[in-house]
């Protein structure tokens, strides 16, 4: 990689004839370029704010150049602990708890005979994720509520007490989780299905003269064939640490639970959008966008320690 | 190469993004010689005039009456309607990306006060008494729009007060219970409605009070104006201090917290919205609501079509501990409507738009944004405006354009309402009762650096302590915490600015 940057000259002749030689592939190539480039890379020269007093009105060039000062608010108040360590909290969650699930699903799903029966289930539980967080959290608002929801009245039959769901603290997290799992279990068994699909059947054949039973098949053939699809998603999914789904998370929360349920998109939606510290709140998301990056390096890392190809 | 490379791909850029100016551009002026063209027969070209409004509906209105609007003051007019609920984070959205419109209805607190100070907006002080309609805005409610002592806004006017008790008539007169004189009366139609089985299925399956998450329009800030909490903020030891310092706003947390635990109220009022409340209402599970009293009609609507039979009742004056009635008033009006320089951009148009506005407050194009066309929407009896019965249809062609009135009937000379269900007649005559006994707002016309920059920040410290005391989630010592960490982060600085001003305006 590193020769890269010295180009001499005999090299650089060289890279042309290869362009030259490639070209349609290099045309082909073009309009996701320019995608990036206007939409990722352009957009990150609005991240001057964040240093500055910006004033929507003044523009970015009239603004008032302040340095620091916004990540020193940020990392002064008290507020910034709890973000953070709900964040991480609800990432652990979602790496924990939610992760392997569509893992387990799509080995489930592998194992099932009727090919009819199969594609009827995979179609049901491909449906939640084509519901909107709004649906998805007003069900559940429906059927949790005190007030005549069906689960209070259920527990409420069985002689147990009553539960309040939606404003207690500690079951923010569990109706989180579950929610998350519902909508998106299904949706991500696509790629690891697609990644069994590939694995040689011929293994499994010899596996099955050498009397491997199912479960056998499944822990020694599948499970590592998929292991590199894993780990790729694995990755991605760390880089999204900071992508908790800021609709799904804003929509439950309440002056209730807040002290669990604020993380860093709805504290940057609050404090920019409804608040108006447009530059605060572009500190807060900088500071965001580090740590996943931070995440993503590491995690990569990782992975080629423990020789798996990794995403770059 | 690569420095080519680079250059002819920012000029692709920039050729791309031009191209699109020029659209615009075409498309625009386009649009203007067309209807220059097509006008009603050689008029001169329409003034184009853009306005940005909260819709309260589900939907945009029909389009009839903004036709004829568009005909009389012979206006090209442009009206964004933004669902009310996202309508102030679009308001920063569009201010961010400087694409607002040539009037916009919006506060003028916390960072749309910083951009008037800035000058964003047009200083209208000298130009208001040239128009015939617009000099005969009430000058007091000018003087509280008013910034640094200049006029930037027009106003709609609002009653002073529309709080009340919304109740179930026919429920009270069964178990025996009338209009609640006080909070203790207050409390027991609460309890009997929750636990007398007020419409008899021989279930517990009531509750008294429907309520929702909100602090200020729900019941909360009503109730606690009855039993006498200042109005934001009031005066203790001769100095100015928020109202969650008084004891009265203490108690009045206390009263929830009791209707809560014994299920005289929907328990999850925190998370519950202003439909999920009027359902409650609407579908007899809950038999009273409190905030404006002008919901009546509306939950009327909806509860007679399940129960022709159900009754409501509206009632203003439940006196407080000390005796005496008293109610937070608002500051007389809604959004006022700024003029933002860069959508104006030249005096002759800045007149243009006021000439219009003006026109809005003509009597004739008043009444239209109020109550609709005659013999359609409604009709006069007496000189009176009398609504008709198909409330659906109000609702859908007039009811959104009453967020662009100017004025209010006392200063556009609209026509008074006489409305054929009885008790919306009594809400309109108890919000003239309310207007004596009102509470205003003492820092309404004060100036604060630390309010008009953290207001919202501040105040969900506070706000979240409240939910957590009247849910029994935080003791006593837990909300003087909350009000210690207020004080901390800007409250206390607020509290000396805020009286620094008193003083001086005293």
């Amino acid at each position: 990689m590193n020769s890269q940057l010295t180009l001499s000259s005999g090299k650089r002749a060289h890279i042309m004839r290869s362009i030259l030689k490639n070209k349609w592939l290099y045309l082909m190539i073009f309009p996701g370029l320019l995608y990036i480039l206007i939409y990722k890379y352009i957009p990150m020269y609005g991240l001057i704010i964040s240093f500055q007093n910006y004033k929507s009105y003044h523009g970015i060039l009239g603004s008032e150049w302040v340095g620091f000062e916004h990540f020193e608010r940020l990392f002064g108040s008290p507020d910034f602990w709890m973000i953070f360590s709900n964040t991480i909290i609800l990432f652990a969650l979602q790496l924990l708890i939610f992760f392997p699930i569509p893992i387990i699903l799509a080995l489930m799903l592998n194992e099932l005979r009727s090919e009819k029966y199969k594609r009827t289930v995979q179609t049901l539980i491909y449906l939640p994720h084509f519901m909107s967080w709004v649906i998805v959290v007003s069900l559940s608002f429906v059927i949790f509520t005190v007030d005549g929801g069906i689960f209070n009245s259920l527990l409420e039959v069985l002689g147990f007490e009553k539960i309040n769901f939606l404003l207690k603290e500690e079951w923010f997290r569990p109706m989180y989780i579950l929610q998350v799992i519902w909508r998106e279990a299904g949706w991500g068994t696509i790629i690891f299905l697609a990644a069994i699909a590939s694995v040689d059947p011929q293994l499994y054949e010899a596996a099955k003269m050498d009397g491997a039973g199912r479960i056998r098949q499944m822990l020694n053939i599948t499970l590592p064939a998929i292991k590199s699809v894993i780990v790729v998603l694995l990755i991605l999914k760390i880089g999204d640490v900071l992508e908790l789904g800021f609709e799904h998370v804003y929509l439950l929360l309440n002056s209730t639970n807040r002290q669990v349920a604020e993380i860093f998109d709805t504290y940057v939606y609050v404090t920019g959008i409804h608040q108006g510290q447009l530059s605060y709140s572009t500190a807060v998301g900088f500071f965001k966008g580090f740590v996943g990056l931070v995440l993503v390096i590491g995690a990569n890392w990782l992975a080629k320690k423990y020789g798996e190809d990794g995403i770059y | 190469m690569k420095r080519r490379v680079a250059i002819s791909m920012f000029m692709a850029l920039t050729l791309l993004l031009s191209a699109c100016g020029n659209g615009n551009g075409n498309a625009s002026t386009g649009g203007k010689e067309n209807e220059g063209t097509e006008g009603s027969g050689g008029q001169a070209a329409r003034a184009k005039i853009s306005i940005m409004t909260p819709l309260h509906m589900a939907e945009t209105p029909d389009a009839k009456i903004e036709q004829l609007i568009e005909e009389k003051l012979n206006v090209d007019l442009d009206i964004q309607w933004i669902p009310a609920s996202t309508f102030p984070d679009r308001m920063s959205a569009a201010f961010a990306t400087s694409s607002l419109t040539d009037i916009v209805n919006i506060s003028i607190t916390g960072a749309n006060r910083e951009a008037i100070r800035d000058g964003q907006f047009w200083d209208i002080s000298s130009y208001i008494d040239q128009y015939e309609n617009l000099k005969k805005l009430n000058p007091e409610v000018l003087n509280n729009t008013k910034v640094d002592g200049k006029l930037y806004a027009l106003y709609q006017g609002r009653p002073l007060s529309r709080q009340g008790i919304i109740y179930r008539q026919d429920w009270a007169e069964q178990l025996g219970l009338s209009d609640p004189q006080n909070l203790d009366e207050l409390y027991t139609m609460l309890e009997k409605f929750t636990n007398e089985d007020p419409d008899q299925n021989g279930q517990k399956d009531t509750v008294g009070l429907a309520e929702r998450g909100d602090l200020v329009s729900g019941a909360f800030k009503t109730i606690a104006s009855w039993n006498g909490t200042p109005n934001e903020w009031g005066v203790m030891d001769g100095k100015l201090a928020p109202a969650f310092m008084f004891p009265e706003y203490q108690e009045t947390m206390e009263f929830f917290k009791k209707l809560r635990s014994n299920g005289y109220i929907n328990s999850d009022f925190p998370v519950t919205s202003k439909t999920e409340q009027q359902n409650l209402i609407m579908n007899s599970k809950a038999g009273a609501y409190i905030g404006c009293m002008c919901d009546v009609q509306q939950l009327y609507t909806g509860l007679a079509q399940l129960q022709p039979d159900a009754q409501l009742e509206v009632f203003n004056q439940v006196k407080g501990p000390s005796g005496k009635f008293t109610v937070f008033s608002g500051p007389g009006f809604n959004h006022p409507y700024l003029f933002p320089k860069s959508a104006i951009k030249t005096e002759e148009k800045l007149k243009q738009v006021l000439a219009f506005m003006d026109g809005m407050m003509s009597p004739e194009i008043a009444n239209m944004l109020y109550w609709g066309i005659e013999n359609e929407h409604y009709t006069v009896v007496d000189g009176m405006a009398v609504p008709v019965k198909e409330q659906g249809k109000i609702d859908r062609d007039v009811k959104p354009y009453n967020t662009i009135e100017v004025g209010d009937s006392a200063t556009n000379n609209r026509l008074e309402g006489k409305y054929d269900y009885a008790p919306m007649q009594k809400a309109q005559e108890l919000f003239a009762d309310n207007e004596a006994y009102v509470v205003p707002d003492p820092t309404l016309m004060l100036d604060s650096d630390t309010f008009t920059k953290h207001k919202d920040r501040l105040a969900q410290i506070i706000t979240d302590a409240t939910y957590n005391y009247m849910l029994g989630e935080m003791d006593e010592a837990g909300f003087n915490k909350a009000v210690e960490r207020w004080k901390s982060e800007g409250g206390t600085q607020m509290i000396e600015e805020f009286n620094a001003a008193y003083e001086q305006n005293k």
